[in-house]
């Protein structure tokens, strides 16, 4: 059985303590995010998520999405009425404008609906979170004229929006991108090949709306040459309903490891003469305006990594519960004992809790930042707010993704032989989670954002500032008086300082040969991950630990919270001392042998 | 001390939930009286008067009562509770219908499924599906229970019938009328009367395939019952429906097919003497309360079942 | 026609349950709590009522502590306009509930009552039936489906032998059983709509209301467990344990 509870008392926790919901609702524009309409809201986004969303996971994982003979994806069963739960319900409108549509509520909020629904049914959730993508960017750089066309319908979810960046030669690197826009009138005609896009056909909706980047005639090489195009697939008439094919065909769906609800599409834009789309802004400036998408996306990745882990964690959980085998050492109770007594179990579980809970932390703090950092009502705070998104994105798209598979996998490890077994859908989250770390940006990609853009580019003044805000709360935690936090207040102080060594050494590190610093950008990325991790979980423990002196009656889980900080300080944060090691000493290693060498045996 | 209690029947036959429910009479006490309300019910007065420990019945023989609707039956049972202590009837659909009405209008509170009976004034009732037992005192004049037949066993026949009387029908308040009725018709044992019950669930995919239960019960004389999901999907009628909000069954053997056992389905059978499993999902937790357990394919299971058999 | 509903605020069926080791009741701290799910067939049944035409106001009522109007927006949320508390920290019981209800229906004067047929913790089966008793109206207990026309309604109801039909004149009380339909999920407009929607707080003295409880629970027990028994490796051993061990069958 795979059912799926969404953790909402966790949820709850989590808004309200780490990232600040009460002040997110105090922004201007969230008056209407009162703390009764958030858990009104989570309670019914929770129940659909559970009821709706969860059941379909397995079936989307054996079914999959297949091309039929017309050339349309089709879904599997279940999926469009689920679509339509979605779009009946608002859920797709819930944090944008309400100008157009939208109601308005702050994208903390609706990133924890987004955990729900990815928790539930990651293969599903993609839908919605690029069709959010796709209309984050026609708002901030469509001309009113597209925006009246496409956005209402795209808000509501009655259209779905893509992204089509991919080619067979430009996936990392961009600047690759061939496919073709010329004018023609008061349009352009697209043509060119784009690969994998999620959702890239379909049959939820009866019309999709793609943004494409491709180059203009007379547009510079390389990535300041590429614009960004509106392609539907079925024409707007002018009284909006649904005109003509556009030449936009989905030519095959993809066999992959995971997602396989998710149809992967490979695009043929223009097989006869270019399919109709309309610039986005200004022209060869698309790159700059996808990322704006992509940043975003990024964070919606990220929160995959955690979403799977949950949903992984749960089953580990149950399953551990249940299991009977082997008489756990010390154990004095009765028999049958289940496999949740044997210590490397419980190992696994709160490897597992732990990290989750830190991932929590990281993407709920980083997404009040977004609020913040477009809400504030003052110049000053909505810079720093956005500093520190643009400085927490990459570290949580790589650490979380990378950390998700790894949860996933001991997901698999709790379970034993049945974990290897597809029937108990361990399997299914271990594949599932396997994408995380590869779209949206791999975690190489992540690390050279990171290394270059938020770290040399202030000369590190961003992850210096950052780094001494969590060695305050080491230090305050290693002077407090609970056992737990003083023991994670020490080792959280102590990886501030080895990750302040890795950042000081990278600024100087290039100075000879360029590639070291490439060579320790993913290690680094790591362990910032750690540290950050480590700081949410001191903030949840001393957040606790203060409600348990305000007596609060929820002793169970609020005494949890100091003792999971002690944990990761304990088994995760002295690997920090390890990881800059390998950055000061071990990037010269990477590039040691020629290829020759390399090669040679 | 007095009890009034309302029979049971059905198609002129009393209904052994009745016998059930004498039994919890008598562990209150003082005299017991049985009120048969119907229209050509002679037999089941008759019935109701060999059953040991009744000292009368009485008759509102009418055909205002051909089908005992709530308000004419509530009416009738007030109309008669003057000094009656008890007023009690086996939890059917016809006394949960009706006798919250009558304790509305004696205003006194009621207790709903009884299954035990500590004092004339304490009673003891599951709460929350059956997770929970509470015992209650009621400090009112008049007790209104209905009783949980699982609970308490049949009462048997008597040395002597006792006396018949007929009461007068009350007039009816007409607040509703009795339109049709669409009763399952099966030559097999009563759900909750029957001794062994055979039950299906989602796990039967379809109603066609209830032959394969039915092929069963059949060999064993047994009832055939379903979970909800069943019910829900259309494979049976509602009236097969065991748990929390359909029978409450205690057969000596219960055989659960395909039926993951859900709090409110293991709320309607699990005071089962043997309870059997065949479900494909070792993790089913109805395992959990199965003496028997079969990790099966039912489809497999069943035919071979049938053979065995 | 106006529609009143009443609904309960129980610990939500997903729920497991544990009885407190003083035996005074169930562990309700840090549990969650939803809508009684007859409740909220009872409340479905009224919105597709009022899409429908048939009805044209919906009022839904909680008799139930503070937090019982979380459970009040909820219904909001699903379609009804308008909510009700008759606040009470008391343990609430059918009778008195019904009372509460009966004061509440003298005011609004709705055409027809919709409850859901049992609350799921007490498991009591009584509310509608009582209030429809105070009232002197009719009733259509367990219902499965429901027409209204000229002024009645056909009530399907479930009962023991299959189902019965039933002609209810109105005002009249229904109270819904499991099939009668499949509540839908709050629209995130409605849920953010019922926050604006009027939620008025009654004292039951205001009403004349006496929500003292009539039963005293004296103490509350884990049932009996049943402890799993032996899985079977085949349908043979099955059956031979059956006849020879068990003695159930011959
Ligand atoms: C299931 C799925 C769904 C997808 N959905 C979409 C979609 O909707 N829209 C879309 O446009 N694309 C989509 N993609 C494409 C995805 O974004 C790319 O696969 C990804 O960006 C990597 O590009 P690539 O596959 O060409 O790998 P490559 O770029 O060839 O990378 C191969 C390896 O080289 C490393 N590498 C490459 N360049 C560098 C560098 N500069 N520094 C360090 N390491 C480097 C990578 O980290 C990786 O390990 C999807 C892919 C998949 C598999
Ligand atoms: C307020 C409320 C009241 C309720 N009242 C009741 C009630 O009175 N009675 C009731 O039953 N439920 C009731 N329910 C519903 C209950 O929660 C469950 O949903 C229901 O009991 C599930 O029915 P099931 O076991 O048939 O289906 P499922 O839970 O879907 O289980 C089907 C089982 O069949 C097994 N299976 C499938 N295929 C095969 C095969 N080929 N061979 C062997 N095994 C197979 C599966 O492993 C699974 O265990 C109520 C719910 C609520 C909310």
């Amino acid at each position: 059985m795979t059912a799926y509870v969404p953790p909402l008392k966790e949820i709850r926790f989590v808004l309200d303590h780490l990232a600040g919901m009460a002040d997110v609702a105090a922004l201007p524009g969230f008056e209407d995010a009162s703390a009764d309409m958030v858990d009104s809201i989570l309670g019914e986004a929770a129940k659909i998520a559970e009821n709706t969303l969860a059941p379909l996971n397995e079936i989307g994982d054996r079914q999959g999405a297949k091309l039929d003979a017309a050339g349309v994806a089709r879904t599997a069963d279940g999926w469009g009425a689920a679509w339509q739960t979605l779009v009946e319900g608002g859920w797709n409108s819930l944090p944008f404008d309400p100008e157009q549509g939208g109601m308005g509520l702050p994208n903390l909020l609706n990133t924890a609906v987004q955990e729900m629904w990815q928790s539930a049914n990651m293969a599903f959730a993609l839908c919605p979170m690029l069709t959010q993508g796709a209309v984050n960017a026609m708002q901030l750089y469509a001309d009113d004229a597209l925006k009246a066309i496409y956005l209402p319908k795209m808000i509501s979810g009655e259209w779905t929006g893509t992204m089509n960046i991919t080619e067979p030669q430009a996936g990392s690197d961009l600047a690759a991108t061939r496919s073709r826009a010329v004018p023609n009138g008061d349009h352009y005609l697209v043509s060119g090949q784009k690969i994998f896009i999620t959702y890239g056909d379909h049959d939820l909706t009866e019309n999709i709306v793609h943004l494409v980047l491709a180059r203009l005639p007379d547009a510079p090489a390389g990535v300041k040459g590429i614009s960004l195009f509106v392609v539907p697939k079925f024409l707007v008439n002018a009284d909006g309903s649904i005109g003509a094919r556009n030449q936009v065909n989905c030519v095959s769906l993809e066999h992959k490891l995971g997602i396989h609800g998710s149809p992967t599409a490979v695009l043929s834009f223009g097989d006869e003469g270019g399919a109709v789309g309309w610039l986005v802004g200004q022209p060869n400036r698309g790159l700059e305006y996808m990322f704006t998408m992509m940043n975003h996306a990024r964070l919606n990745v990220a929160m995959q990594g955690l979403a799977i882990a949950e949903r992984a964690y749960q089953q580990a959980l149950s399953y551990a519960r249940d299991r009977v085998q082997g008489k756990p050492l010390g154990w004095t109770g009765n028999a049958p004992f289940a496999i949740v007594h044997h210590p490397d179990v419980r190992r696994l579980l709160m490897g597992m809790k732990a990290r989750i809970e830190a991932m929590r932390g990281i993407l709920y703090t980083a997404a009040a930042a977004v609020d913040v950092a477009h809400n504030h009502a003052d110049e000053a705070e909505r810079k720093r707010a956005g500093l520190l998104v643009d400085l927490l994105t990459p570290i949580a798209k790589g650490w979380c993704t990378e950390t998700g598979q790894l949860l996933a996998s001991d997901g698999v490890q709790v379970h034993g032989g049945m974990g290897f077994i597809e029937e108990t859908g361990a399997a299914q989250h271990y594949r599932d989670a396997r994408i995380t770390t590869i779209y949206e940006g791999t975690t190489a990609i992540q690390a050279n954002d990171l290394v270059n853009r938020k770290i040399l580019r202030d000369g590190g003044a961003g992850a210096r500032a950052l780094l001494a805000d969590i060695a305050a709360l080491g230090r305050e935690l290693a002077d407090g008086a609970d056992d737990s936090l003083r023991v994670t207040g020490l080792a959280l102080l102590d990886s501030t300082v080895h990750a302040g060594d890795a950042v000081e050494w990278l600024l100087t590190a290039g100075a000879d040969d360029v590639r070291v610093p490439a060579a320790a950008s993913v290690t680094l990325l790591e362990l910032l991950g750690l540290v950050v991790g480590g700081w949410q979980l001191a903030r949840a423990g001393r957040v606790a630990v203060a409600k348990l002196a305000e007596g609060d009656p929820d002793t169970a889980f609020l005494s949890a919270k100091p003792l999971t900080a002690r944990f990761f300080a304990d088994h995760f944060l002295p690997r920090v001392a390890a990881l800059r090691t390998t950055v000061v000493a071990g990037s010269g290693s990477v590039m040691a042998l020629s290829d020759e060498q390399l090669f040679a045996a | 001390m007095s009890v009034l209690l309302l029979a049971e029947h059905e198609q002129g036959q009393l209904k052994a939930a009745t016998r059930n429910a004498v039994t919890a009479a008598k562990a209150i006490g003082g005299d017991l009286h049985v009120l048969v309300v119907g229209s050509g019910v002679a037999a089941v007065a008759d019935a109701a008067s060999k059953i040991d420990g009744v000292a009368k019945v009485l008759v509102a023989d009418s055909a205002l009562y051909a089908h005992p609707l709530a308000e004419p039956l509530s009416a009738l049972i007030v109309s008669l509770a003057g000094g009656y202590s008890h007023i009690l009837a086996p939890a059917t659909s016809t006394a949960k219908n009706a006798l919250p009405r009558v304790a509305a209008l004696l205003d006194v509170a009621m207790l709903s499924e009884i299954t035990g009976v500590v004092s004339p004034h304490r009673f003891v009732r599951p709460i929350y599906a059956g997770n929970a037992l509470a015992t209650v005192e009621s400090a009112d004049s008049v007790q209104v229970v209905t009783v949980r037949p699982t609970a308490f066993d049949a009462a048997g026949d008597g040395a002597a019938a006792a006396p018949v009387e007929a009461v007068a029908a009350v007039a009816d308040p007409a607040l509703s009328r009795f339109v049709s009725a669409d009763l399952s018709k099966s030559e097999r044992p009563e759900l909750t009367a029957a001794r062994i019950v055979v039950a299906g669930g989602r796990g039967m995919q379809s109603g066609e395939n209830f032959h394969l239960l039915e092929a069963i019960a059949d060999t064993l004389g047994a009832a055939v019952g379903a979970s909800r999901a069943a019910v829900d999907a259309g494979f049976v009628p509602n009236d097969y429906q065991v748990g929390q909000t359909g029978k409450i069954v205690a057969p000596d053997l219960y055989i659960a097919v395909g039926i993951s056992g859900a709090i409110q389905h293991l709320a309607g059978m699990k005071d089962s003497k043997i309870i059997v499993a065949i479900n494909k999902d070792e993790e089913a937790p109805i395992f959990q309360v199965a003496d028997y357990g079969l990790v099966a394919d039912l489809f497999k299971a069943l035919p071979e079942l049938s053979a065995e058999l | 026609m106006k529609i009143l509903c009443a609904v309960k605020r129980v610990v939500d069926y997903n729920v497991k349950i544990r009885v407190k080791t003083d035996q005074t009741g169930v562990e309700t701290a840090n549990v969650k709590f939803s809508m009684n799910p007859f409740d909220e067939i009872a409340v479905e049944e009224a919105v597709r009522l009022k899409e429908s035409g048939a009805a044209t106001e919906i009022v839904v009522v909680a008799v139930g502590p503070t937090a019982a109007q979380e459970t009040l927006r909820t219904a909001l949320a699903m379609g009804a306009d308008r909510a009700i508390l008759v606040q009470t920290d008391l343990e609430t019981q059918p009778l008195g509930v019904a009372k509460a209800l009966k004061a509440i229906v003298a005011k609004e004067a709705p055409g027809l009552v919709i409850v859901g047929k049992q609350a799921i913790d007490d498991d009591c089966n009584q509310t509608g039936q009582m209030l429809a008793a105070l009232l002197g109206w009719g009733q259509g207990a367990f219902a499965s489906k429901i027409a209204a026309a000229n002024g009645e309604l056909t009530v399907t109801r479930e009962v023991d032998g299959g189902m019965e039909t039933i002609a209810l004149p109105l005002p009249a009380v229904v109270t819904a059983d499991l099939r009668l339909n499949e509540p839908r999920y709050a629209t995130l407009p409605n849920i953010m709509k019922a926050k604006k929607k009027p939620l008025e707080i009654v004292a039951p003295d205001a009403l004349g209301v006496d929500l003292t409880p009539r039963l005293t629970v004296l103490k509350v027990e884990e049932p009996p467990t049943r402890s799993a028994g032996v899985k079977v490796p085949d349908v043979a051993t099955l059956v031979a344990k059956l006849k020879n061990e068990a003695k159930v069958i011959p």
